[in-house]
């Protein structure tokens, strides 16, 4: 596989490992962050914040600046601001909607005409979309993104695909800090009994980048925790 | 108690318009948390499937998951957070004797009802 890939979030946890996995299957990957990270790393960086317009228009350039139409976009970037609904702030909503979902949409809308024919949106949702204690806001910007995801599927059928991914816990940064005793619950409600690898998240994203029949469709990654 | 009930109207903007959207069913939702009141959104079931463009299916899909975190949070207070998908042909008068219907303490709780049957043969969302 070849051309060009642009993922967000690509400085560290999932989106890092789905960039190094699209390079090793050959792809030039266009790393998109607002953090430090990107240095380590040998993809083409773009260290912007991406709710604002003015990074939307810098990733922009760096894909035309390469010469051809890039063959997909991976919309991985994303944060969390937890708290139960009843204690929520408005900016915590506000951060979390503009990062995890308005990010994900302005890109989409910037990039979407750019695709080469045949190419692919992968969006990253997560498995908090069927609902997940005290991430009324994080549930509801993931839930949102799998409606971007059917709203494109069709927008942009049959030239792109446009696929989700929902991964529950996966053993990231993120998730290594939560407290050990904590962390032992959620993964004994796991009847995989383990929590997810990045790399295994990256290699379905490599598999939906592949030439195929599937779009519109939310794959959940996570051990069959959205079953018990 | 009186329910609280979010109707997402179809937003034909871009971004700002389904942000605003969201953002309002967020402190519709809190202030009812906070009374223990029932909260029911009223949605098009289009939406769901992402059929009448991407601003309006991302409050729709978002709603429904954040029904469901909601309702997963307020369940032992025993208030109930339901979601309603209708058509462009539903009644009225269907949806108001719906929203009681899932308003009800005893009641169901992070359901989508849907009210119209084009969601037949699709997607489950």
């Amino acid at each position: 596989m070849s051309g060009t890939v642009v993922v967000t979030g690509a400085a560290r946890g999932i989106g890092r490992a789905i960039g190094e996995r699209l390079q090793d299957a050959g792809f030039t990957v266009v790393g998109v962050d607002v953090g430090d990270g990107l240095a380590e790393t040998s993809f083409e960086p773009v260290q912007v914040d991406i709710t604002d317009p003015a990074g939307i228009e810098a990733v922009v350039d760096t894909v035309v600046g390469l010469g051809e139409p890039p063959v997909a976009l991976v919309n991985n970037a994303g944060i969390t601001r937890d708290a139960r609904l009843v204690n929520l702030t408005e900016a915590d909503v506000a951060a979390v909607l503009e990062v995890n979902l308005g990010a994900a949409f302005h890109l989409s809308e910037a990039l979407a005409g750019r695709l080469a024919d045949g190419g692919s949106i992968v969006n990253l949702a997560s498995r908090a979309y069927l609902g997940n204690f005290g991430q009324f806001n994080y549930s509801m910007s993931k839930g949102g993104v799998v409606g971007l995801t059917r709203a494109l599927a069709l927008q942009l059928a049959p030239s792109v695909r446009v696929n989700a991914i929902a991964p529950g816990l996966i053993a990231t940064e993120m998730s290594l800090a939560i407290p050990e005793e904590i962390r032992k619950k959620m993964v004994d409600n796991i009847p995989l009994g383990r929590m997810g690898e990045p790399s295994e998240v990256a290699d379905l994203v490599a598999w939906l980048l592949e030439p195929g029949y599937i779009t519109g469709h939310v794959f959940v990654i996570g051990g069959g925790r959205s079953l018990a | 108690m009186d329910p609280a009930v979010f109707r997402a109207a179809r937003v034909v903007g871009d971004w700002s318009g389904a942000k605003q959207a969201l953002m309002e069913a967020f402190a519709v939702s809190q202030r009812a948390a906070r009374e223990a009141r029932p909260i029911v959104y009223v949605v098009h079931g289009d939406d769901l499937l992402g059929r009448r463009g991407a601003p309006s299916a991302m409050v729709a899909t978002g709603l429904l998951s954040a029904a469901r975190t909601a309702a997963i949070e307020l369940t032992r207070q025993g208030t109930p957070v339901n979601v309603i998908a209708v058509g462009d042909e539903t009644d009225s008068v269907v949806v108001e004797r719906w929203i009681g219907h899932l308003s009800a303490a005893d009641g169901p709780t992070g359901q989508l009802v849907r009210l119209d049957p084009s969601h037949l043969g699709k997607a489950l969302p």
